[in-house]
């Protein structure tokens, strides 16, 4: 019974958060419509980057990996796969594209995973930057792109999607197996867990959704330089929502893109250079003293209210 | 009674330092076994091997009639072997009930639902005597508490062969006490069979109709835990050779 009313309210947040984001593009104008879309945009790429960061411990800062190849999938295919397959394919490709790469770089933990994944991202950028240096394209540019509604009602598509499968993960089987290893790997395999096939689903999993935001953020731009959407910014962004949020499940990220989400909008435009130092500070301030989050925090606050 | 593990011939290297050589023993079924020795003698190394942890050198481990050696740890788990750490390894953020779910979910148990996989842990925990901390996180568990719980995840899983890894050390004789009582219930009551590795010797005299002695890698004596106690060969390992 005890635990009802947090629930309620925790239901109450996501159909808000549904509502609004939902009615967004029939009532507020262009500016606002944009906001919503880039809370969506974080939204999908948070809630993929904790099926595999916060569900076993293996902290990517190279998400934008994916994010870049499926805008570069849909910019190279444009106008020559109809979009309905392009973006589709774009997660395909990022999902073999982890599980190529999975094996050898899952077998480094810790700091050492960090610094792999970055790599990775930025090796890469350079190598896609390569190739179109090599054929002569220093951007490309995309005519007949869908509008602001088609494009805002895919992503939204796709925040939803990454939402079910990190709520899904979290609750499921599979979620167990992964908290187990991201306890005590040794511990894990002991007890039963598959871990290293566990790993690489995870991956696997995480990889597909951030493509097909890439795929659908490049139609919104329009244009592709190689550097914007390969932007190692979009990875420490991910991060600092999910530290922010906390948890292991869909809750914490909501909580940790609405705030970073809002506050970067309100900051962006009146102080944009603040903007940074804010978030630097906030960080800094959330990994010493909340570790766990604000997910953490709600959590902790309910534990010690008296029970009704 | 039928033989549940046969060691054969068992070897393991590391490097230049050989851990294990040519260990040959049998562990029957629903037995209590002890594995004695010196540290350093190869009994930790002894059970990454049937584990799986650690890959064998030379020689073959076979349960019931059939050879694990080359199997990972997940996959000797689903068949009916768990083994305890001797340096705890609990899942700290978890609580106990959410550690032993882990054992039951992925062991041989084979639970495909939490709420199915807590209720068959439930009359675990009482028998463990973890069921006033169930919901902790395992971090805020005493040596001993977090000693249970090894023990307790080992026979969540629904193993029948449980491999103890000096589950007594650091605990106090009366903790002893109530240890050996509780190995004794599950033992019975699951039909488990134990290998047992312990330095606390009262309590290995105690538990096991069986003993073998392990001398630097290798198997020096074996038999009843009156005979191993009587024997030249494991007082000299213990108090040097007499004069």
């Amino acid at each position: 019974m005890k635990d009802l009313a947090p629930n309620a309210w925790w239901a109450a947040l996501w159909l808000a958060t549904l509502a609004v984001l939902l009615a967004l593009p029939f009532v507020a104008n262009a500016y606002l419509v944009g906001v919503g879309l880039s809370l969506l945009m974080w939204l999908a790429l948070t809630q993929s980057w904790c099926v595999l960061s916060k569900m076993t411990g293996y902290v990517s800062l190279g998400h934008v990996v994916f994010y870049g190849l499926g805008a570069y999938l849909v910019v190279v295919t444009w106008q020559r796969i109809p979009l309905a397959l392009a973006v589709p394919l774009a997660g395909l490709a990022a999902a073999a594209f982890a599980a190529l790469v999975g094996l050898p770089v899952l077998r480094v933990r810790g700091p050492y995973f960090v610094i792999l994944t970055y790599g990775l991202a930025e090796l890469v950028k350079y190598s896609v930057m390569a190739g179109e240096a090599a054929s002569g394209t220093a951007s490309r540019i995309l005519f007949g792109t869908p509008d602001l509604t088609v494009v805002y009602f895919m992503m939204f598509g796709l925040a939803l999607a990454a939402v079910a499968l990190l709520t899904w993960v979290s609750r499921s089987r599979f979620g167990h197996g992964l908290r187990s290893l991201r306890e005590n790997e040794e511990a894990a395999e002991t007890l039963g867990v598959p871990v290293v096939r566990y790993k690489l689903l995870a991956f696997v999993l995480s990889a597909a959704i951030p493509a097909m935001v890439g795929a659908v953020m490049a139609l919104r731009s329009t244009y592709f330089v190689v550097g914007q959407v390969f932007d190692p910014m979009i990875s420490v962004t991910v991060i600092a929502m999910a530290i922010l949020g906390g948890g292991d499940n869909a809750r914490g990220p909501l909580l940790g893109v609405l705030f970073l989400g809002l506050l970067s909008e309100l900051l962006w435009a009146s102080a944009p250079l603040v903007y940074m130092i804010v978030l630097g500070v906030i960080l800094v301030v959330f990994v010493l003293l909340v570790p766990d989050g604000l997910l953490g925090l709600l959590e902790r606050r309910r534990a010690r209210a008296p029970l009704a | 009674m039928s033989t549940i593990l046969e060691i054969r011939g068992l070897g393991k290297r590391f490097g230049g330092l050989t851990a294990l050589q040519d260990v040959s023993f049998s562990v029957p079924e629903r037995g209590i076994v002890g594995v004695m020795g010196a540290n350093g003698a190869g009994k930790t190394t002894l059970f990454s091997l049937i584990a799986g942890n650690a890959r064998p050198s030379s020689g073959d481990i076979v349960l019931r009639g059939r050879s694990i050696v080359g199997l990972r740890p997940d996959q000797i788990c689903r068949l009916g072997v768990a083994r305890t750490f001797q340096i705890v390894k609990p899942f700290p953020s978890l609580t106990v009930r959410e550690n032993l779910r882990t054992a039951a979910l992925f062991g041989s148990a084979g639970f495909r639902r939490a709420a199915d996989a807590d209720a068959a842990n439930e009359p675990l925990l009482g028998d463990i005597g973890l069921r006033a901390v169930a919901d902790q996180p395992a971090s805020t568990l005493t040596l001993s508490g977090q000693k249970r719980l090894e023990i307790a995840r080992a026979v969540a899983s629904g193993a029948t062969l449980v491999l103890l890894d000096e589950v007594m050390a650091g605990l106090i004789p009366t903790e002893v006490a109530r240890m050996l009582e509780t190995l004794r219930h599950l033992q019975a009551s699951r039909g488990l069979t134990l290998l047992v590795i312990e330095h606390v010797m009262r309590a290995l005299m105690d538990l096991c109709g069986h003993i073998v002695v392990l001398h630097h890698g290798q198997l020096i004596a074996e038999g009843t835990p009156q005979a191993i106690a009587n024997d030249p060969r494991t007082l000299g390992v213990y108090f040097g050779e007499a004069v």
